[in-house]
């Protein structure tokens, strides 16, 4: 097991740059996600890493080794691709061992450790089979399999998951999580999927237009994003933004959002406050006049556990989503008060920087 | 409805809606009356050629060409199998279509596989000039190539055929195998790269498996222009020690008189090595070798 390091790692396509001068380090043993939309450089990141790509400048450090210019067979990187890229016309069994075989291990040991990963991953039955005659989870499995077979330095994942249907991309999550635990092994994971990288993650960066946006913890990114992206980004359903307008002409400053005045208490007021980010589940129901605000609701849709609850109010022209739990009795049409937890707003400037973020959680 | 209802059908009766009868359409029959013509055309030499084989000179002297023979007469095919000469064309013939068919091939594999997988500056103008080579007709270069072999020594040899079916196969082999490997993910190239494969490696043990349906195609095309190709060794080879076998069947015409059912039957024999071919070949004509390879 090694770290990974990336020191001012740029990446130009003709004159396109979309990676601009990323400095990452991943400890090692640890699980780090890339998270971002698509397009946004992450799945370019994890294949300069497993160099697959070349890097246009900067170096990228395995290890102690810098592995910059390092072929990538000699990286001792393995990766597990979004297509699975299964070998079609080997067996399951083939095809984990494809790398011990290149490497002219002796066979009788390239049947153990088939053995061995396949035990592990419980896939045992299915080692005479071809990949055809599996599902998608079961090569997804051989997929992973060929990956630990050879005990790489460094795990890479390209969105391993997205092919998979809901309920077997949870399972699968499941497993990987496992895997990591008992492995212990250096893993870049990359996704779009923000509840992936939440449930998965050591750290995760946030990655935007080539660059990291944030990086840390799943509940420090959630708790205090940095701006605006990431804290659009993560979390589901996505954070209200309000636009807000400070106002201290009063005896007290507040917050004009709308046709609103949320007071934030003085102290906790800036001047350059442009918006007001509040999470779903810092909304909740009230009387109208112990209300921040004047709520109708548009659309319920219930999930068993709670509720979300989109909101038409005076504070923008695009709903709210307000988070309840499951039986509070709101029905489309219904006008109410709304109350913010005020320890819990998050606010940006004009740049979309965070300015303030919560007092608590 | 009520007429309808009266037919007794169970199931069909009132609640069902009546069609009426479709009218008729001419279009079907009239393209399958056209399609058997054409197979009749098509087959007619064939037919000519397998009657021929079985008659007696004295038969088809007296112009029954086409008439069903009262009894099958195998002298032809026996004094075709008897004859040496035939055996030396056979030789020949194989000596030619062996070599020229895999070196093609390969060429074209080696070619396909860096224009469809490695691509480099320039690589798309390359494959178009390298496959603009199918458009050469041959009489343009038969001049130039006969003076070329005739410097070098190598008339009346087989080595100016084996160059010229090489050369001449390698657009029509490196334009399918690239569009052939083209459709080979790269995302297992790449998994294989990750595993330590070289590039050799990726080709012999991943492409190449997954290919077969593209060079079973080829390796029957190429088999059969090369087994029966007229022209060149009829330019390059001048003694009958190194004629094939398609220069052999009009050798085999006799002095005063066309020996039709001699060169009927080994019309028929010269065509079995191609038609073996073909049966190899064609269990890997399938589709669908890379399925399961990626998604689900």
């Amino acid at each position: 097991m090694a770290g990974v390091r990336l020191e001012r790692v740029a990446k130009s396509f003709g004159s396109v740059r979309v990676i601009d001068g990323l400095d990452l380090s991943v400890e090692n043993g640890e699980l780090l996600v890339l998270v971002g939309p698509s397009g946004c450089g992450k799945s370019t990141v994890l294949r300069m890493i497993s160099g697959l790509e070349d890097v246009t400048e900067g170096r990228i450090v395995i290890g102690e080794q810098d592995v910059t210019h390092v072929a990538p067979s000699k990286r001792q990187v393995a990766m597990v691709f979004q297509s699975y890229a299964l070998f079609p016309h080997m067996t399951v069994a083939e095809n984990i061992g494809f790398g011990l075989t290149l490497a002219r291990t002796p066979r009788d040991e390239i049947g153990q450790r088939v053995e061995d990963v396949a035990r592990v991953l419980q896939i045992e039955a299915l080692l005479d089979r071809k990949p055809r005659q599996l599902s998608g989870g079961q090569r997804q499995r051989v997929a992973i399999g060929r990956s630990i077979i050879r005990n790489p330095k460094v795990f890479l994942f390209d969105e391993p998951l997205s092919n998979l249907d809901a309920a077997l991309r949870i399972r699968m999550r499941l497993e990987i999580a496992r895997l990591h635990q008992r492995l212990g092994a250096t893993m870049i994971y990359v996704t779009h999927d923000q509840t992936e990288a939440m449930t998965l993650a050591d750290r995760i960066a946030v990655i935007n237009a080539g660059s990291i946006e944030q990086l840390g913890t799943p509940m420090e990114l959630y708790e205090r994003p940095a701006n605006m992206f990431v804290a659009g980004f993560i979390g589901a359903p996505s954070m209200n933004f309000v636009p807000a307008a400070p106002d201290f002409s009063g005896a007290e400053p507040v917050a004009v959002c709308g046709d609103a005045r949320i007071r934030l208490g003085a102290a906790s007021t800036p001047a350059d406050l442009a918006t007001l980010g509040i999470r779903p589940e810092h909304l909740s129901p009230s009387r109208v006049e112990d209300g921040d605000f004047r709520a109708r609701v548009e659309i319920v849709e219930e999930l068993g556990a709670e509720s979300l609850v989109y909101l038409q109010t005076g504070l923008m022209e695009d709903a709210l989503t307000m988070r309840v739990i499951a039986g509070t009795d709101l029905n489309p049409g219904n006008s109410f008060g709304v109350r913010i937890d005020r320890n819990c707003l998050h606010q940006f400037d004009s740049g979309g920087k965070v300015i303030r973020g919560p007092s608590r959680h | 409805m009520a007429e309808f209802g009266g037919t007794g059908r169970p199931g069909h009766g009132s609640g069902t809606v009546a069609h009426a009868p479709k009218p008729f359409d001419p279009w079907p029959a009239a393209i399958f009356v056209m399609l058997l013509c054409l197979a009749v055309l098509f087959l007619a030499p064939t037919l000519g050629v397998l009657l021929s084989s079985v008659k007696t000179t004295r038969e088809i002297a007296f112009g029954e060409l086409w008439s069903i023979p009262a009894r099958i007469y195998l002298g032809n095919f026996a004094e075709v199998i008897s004859n040496p000469a035939v055996h030396r064309y056979f030789l020949n013939t194989f000596l030619v279509t062996v070599p020229a068919t895999t070196l093609s091939i390969a060429f074209g594999v080696l070619a396909g596989y860096v224009f469809a997988k490695l691509p480099f500056r320039g690589g798309n103008l390359l494959f178009l000039a390298i496959v603009s080579g199918m458009f050469f007709p041959p009489q343009v270069i038969l001049i130039p190539l006969f003076r070329l072999f005739n410097g070098l020594g190598l008339i009346d040899t087989l080595w100016p055929i084996i160059f010229i079916h090489t050369a001449m196969g390698i657009p029509i082999c490196t334009l399918l195998m690239r569009n052939f490997f083209a459709t080979v993910p790269g995302a297992l190239r790449e998994a294989a790269i990750l595993e330590g494969a070289n590039e050799w490696q990726v080709l012999t043990r991943i492409a190449l498996p997954l290919s077969l349906p593209a060079l079973a195609v080829l390796a029957t095309l190429q088999f059969t222009w090369i087994w029966n190709d007229f022209l060149w060794p009829l330019i390059f080879t001048q003694s009958d020690e190194k004629r094939t076998i398609m220069l052999g069947i009009v050798n085999l015409k006799g002095q005063y008189s066309v020996a039709w059912g001699v060169q009927g039957a080994l019309s028929l024999i010269a065509s079995v090595p191609t038609l073996i071919v073909f049966l190899f070949f064609q269990r890997y004509f399938i589709k669908g070798m890379t399925m399961g390879a990626v998604k689900g």
